[in-house]
């Protein structure tokens, strides 16, 4: 397969949230405002990259029988890394991420990449998924977090666009707007998709 | 057994590196880390007492066993100075709020006034309790006398020492201004 | 003896019928809301009407705009959504503006009602979750905005129930707790009991609900085991447990004031939501009881009559699923 095709297959044929339904816990959590859900996103995407090529370059030196405690050594230490590069470079985003960020280990899209693709792929195209997975992932996050922010809070990125007169809906910042939102996307992406296939 | 070892070799070696990566991460950061924990730390005091230029610890042994005996909510007291004079003091407070904790760093200024109040953190509510960051209220409580604790009030304050309660969120109000009442307590009290 | 005779037809249950449809059904609920409707024109005036008027209007429209949507028959003659949205109108405060009730019939409808399947599919009690939807969306609107009735420009109070569970807070704080009690000048029980006191517009006369729910029992389309047990056991609890000590609360003041009336009788036997037997019904009146009186007493707010209902709607299908009889001659799967 080409760089360019395991990409697309990540950002829409298999995008991790509206098609594969992995990684709900952050997706739901995160996404009170856009700059958090891209935020999000983009450090997922980071880890999912260097753990997937990671794991690809070693495929053949760890044994099928202690792979899943290799792999989870390898994406904590790049979610260990992160974290400490966030809190000394990023500190605003560091605290409004929180607990999240220790959590990416946890994150099944990341496990499941690395079992499923790349300790079967090859280093380049190990890559290219891990690249195409993060940005489907931090698509919708900010396609999520954008339509709450809007709604709960009239802003998209903190800029105010319903004007002064809006009254946010403050449910869609709190935990059922994110599952009303979600599910919602879904059956529309669905309904949408349905045709083309 | 042999293969056993070479397992556990094998976990061994990726650990060893996955730590000597990490070591180095933390060796590069740490010192970063920390500034900017101070920086907020003394950001946050600045922003109740600021005309101070400096902050020191409060470290008396008599007032720590009195606060930790009767001002339990008071978690630590710093005196602000300008140019080696005491101005004031600055406390973090730990109120309860409606959904939790609230931390609040409150300055008194020795003329008698309360200098300003800053949430560190708090669990409220988006778009009710989390008004108390706001500035707008916030900002009630600068230059407030000590003379006597201060009140919540619904309605628009009337008499000097009412704040007025965010909409919606009397508990917060009411959380927050504890917290403020407890510094000027034990301000009163011991610190005059 | 020709076939058509035969009064004996094999086919799969339900074998009894009645002419009695939804819109029969629907038609008496509406009518066993005029009362409280002529209670809330009559003491929060032209409001009133405007949020009601918005609110069912928006429920009407949404729901044949969803049905043309998705291809399915359009029912907006079967009053379904006319009961909707006045329950939901119903649940607001006199000075609420009518977007809000705009807004939460659309929610009720197209969100809670449609995206389930459309009416008798609905696992929750539509105008409820709506409310609730409101309450955590616009919750200064829909808690703050409550006026004393029959006054022109709307002179602001609290409800009751928020009086009752002030003075609460006050007596269980101080020693002096009967003194504080009386010093707040809680509405007489007669103004609770006709309506003439502070809260959402449907709610405040105890007498118009009673009637809407006497007229309900005569025509058939309600059983008296939920409303009556869910009010008793709230009565019974807040008497008990009271914030003097035990047996000393004020169960008949908890009876008559807040939405218990109208939750228990409109909104707790909607059909789709509330189990299907006797048994089960009285299992979720008790609940709803309980739960009620639990948010009431101990909780941080000082009303607890929706999330109750709601809390128990999400219960129904678990206790259907231990209250329904077993089918005669049928062998336990694993015994």
């Amino acid at each position: 397969m080409k760089f360019g095709k395991i990409m697309m297959n990540g950002i829409f044929k298999e995008n991790p949230t509206f098609r594969l339904l992995i990684g709900m816990c952050p997706t739901l959590a995160v996404t009170t405002a856009a700059i958090n859900g891209l935020g999000m996103g983009l450090s997922t995407a980071a880890v999912l990259i260097g753990s997937n090529a990671v794991i690809a370059l070693l495929k053949d030196v760890i044994p099928s029988k202690i792979r899943i405690p290799a792999f989870v050594v390898v994406i904590a230490s790049f979610v260990t890394i992160l974290g400490m590069l966030l809190k000394a470079y990023v500190p605003a985003l560091d605290k409004s991420l929180g607990l999240f960020i220790p959590l990416i280990v946890v994150n099944c899209i990341i496990l499941a990449r690395a079992e499923s693709f790349a300790s079967k792929n090859g280093v380049i195209s190990s890559i290219a998924d891990g690249l195409g997975m993060g940005l489907g992932f931090t698509l919708a996050l900010t396609i999520l977090a954008s339509i709450r922010e809007l709604l709960g809070a009239g802003s998209i990125f903190a800029i105010s666009i319903m004007g002064s007169a809006y009254e946010p809906a403050i449910i869609m910042i709190l935990p059922p707007g994110a599952f009303l939102t979600l599910g919602l996307l879904l059956g529309l992406i669905n309904k949408l998709t349905e045709k083309t296939q | 057994m042999r293969e056993i070892i070479k397992l556990a070799g094998i976990l061994f070696a990726i650990t060893a590196i996955a730590g000597v990566l990490l070591g180095l991460t933390n060796m590069a950061t740490a010192d970063k880390i920390e500034q900017q924990l101070i920086q907020e730390n003394i950001n946050a005091r600045k922003a109740v007492l600021p005309q101070a230029t400096e902050f020191k610890k409060v470290e008396d042994e008599e007032l720590d066993s009195i606060v930790q005996k009767d001002f339990q909510m008071i978690e630590e007291i710093y005196e602000g100075i300008n140019e080696g004079e005491l101005i004031g003091y600055t406390f973090k407070t730990t109120p309860s709020g409606y959904g939790g904790q609230i931390v609040v760093n409150v300055g008194i200024s020795l003329d008698g006034t309360v200098s300003g109040i800053n949430i560190v953190s708090h669990t409220e509510t988006p778009g009710l309790g989390a008004k108390a960051t706001e500035e707008s209220y916030q900002d009630q409580y600068k230059e407030k006398s000590i003379d006597s604790p201060l009140e919540v009030v619904k309605s628009t304050p009337s008499g000097e020492n009412e704040i007025q309660a965010i909409a919606g969120a009397t508990v917060t109000s009411n959380g927050v201004t504890d917290g403020v009442n407890i510094a000027i307590d034990l301000f009163n009290q011991y610190l005059k | 003896m020709k076939d058509n005779e035969l009064f004996l037809t094999a086919s799969s249950s339900p074998h009894i019928r009645t002419k009695e449809d939804v819109g029969v059904i629907m038609r008496d609920v509406v009518i066993a809301l005029v009362p409280a409707f002529g209670c809330a024109l009559y003491f929060f005036g032209i409001n009133a009407l405007i949020l009601v008027t918005s609110s069912v209007l928006s429920a009407v429209i949404a729901e044949g705009l969803i049905q043309k949507l998705t291809k399915k028959p359009i029912t907006i003659n079967d009053w379904s959504a006319v009961v909707t949205g006045l329950l939901l109108a119903f649940n607001l405060p006199p000075s609420a503006p009518w977007w809000l009730a705009v807004i939460g019939s659309a929610f009720a409808i197209l969100i809670v009602k449609h995206t389930f399947g459309g009416i008798g599919q609905n696992f929750m009690n539509p105008a409820l979750a709506a409310r609730a939807f409101l309450l955590a969306s616009w919750p200064t609107k829909m808690t703050a905005g409550f006026v004393l009735p029959r006054t022109l420009d709307g002179v602001s109070s609290s409800t009751p129930l928020a009086m009752l569970y002030a003075a609460d807070a006050t007596a269980t704080a101080t020693a002096e707790a009967s003194a504080t009690l009386t010093a707040v000048d809680l509405p007489s029980y007669m103004d609770l009991f006709l309506g003439n006191v502070a809260g959402v517009i449907g709610e405040t006369s105890a007498i118009a609900l009673l009637i809407g729910f006497a007229y309900l029992l005569y025509r058939g389309v309600i059983s008296w085991r939920i409303p009556v047990i869910y009010i008793g056991v709230v009565g019974l609890m807040t008497f008990v447990f009271g914030a003097n000590g035990l047996f000393t609360g004020n169960g008949i003041y908890h009876i008559l004031s807040g939405g218990l009336m109208l939750g228990a009788i409109f909104m707790a036997t909607d059909y789709s939501s509330s189990p299907v037997t006797p048994r089960g019904q009285i299992i979720f009146a008790l609940g709803c009881g309980i739960l009620t009186s639990v948010i009431r007493l101990w909780g941080g707010y000082p009303e607890g009559v929706s999330y109750s209902i709601l809390l128990m709607n999400v219960a129904a299908p678990l206790i259907d699923k231990y209250t329904i009889p077993k089918i005669y001659g049928e062998v336990k799967a694993n015994a």
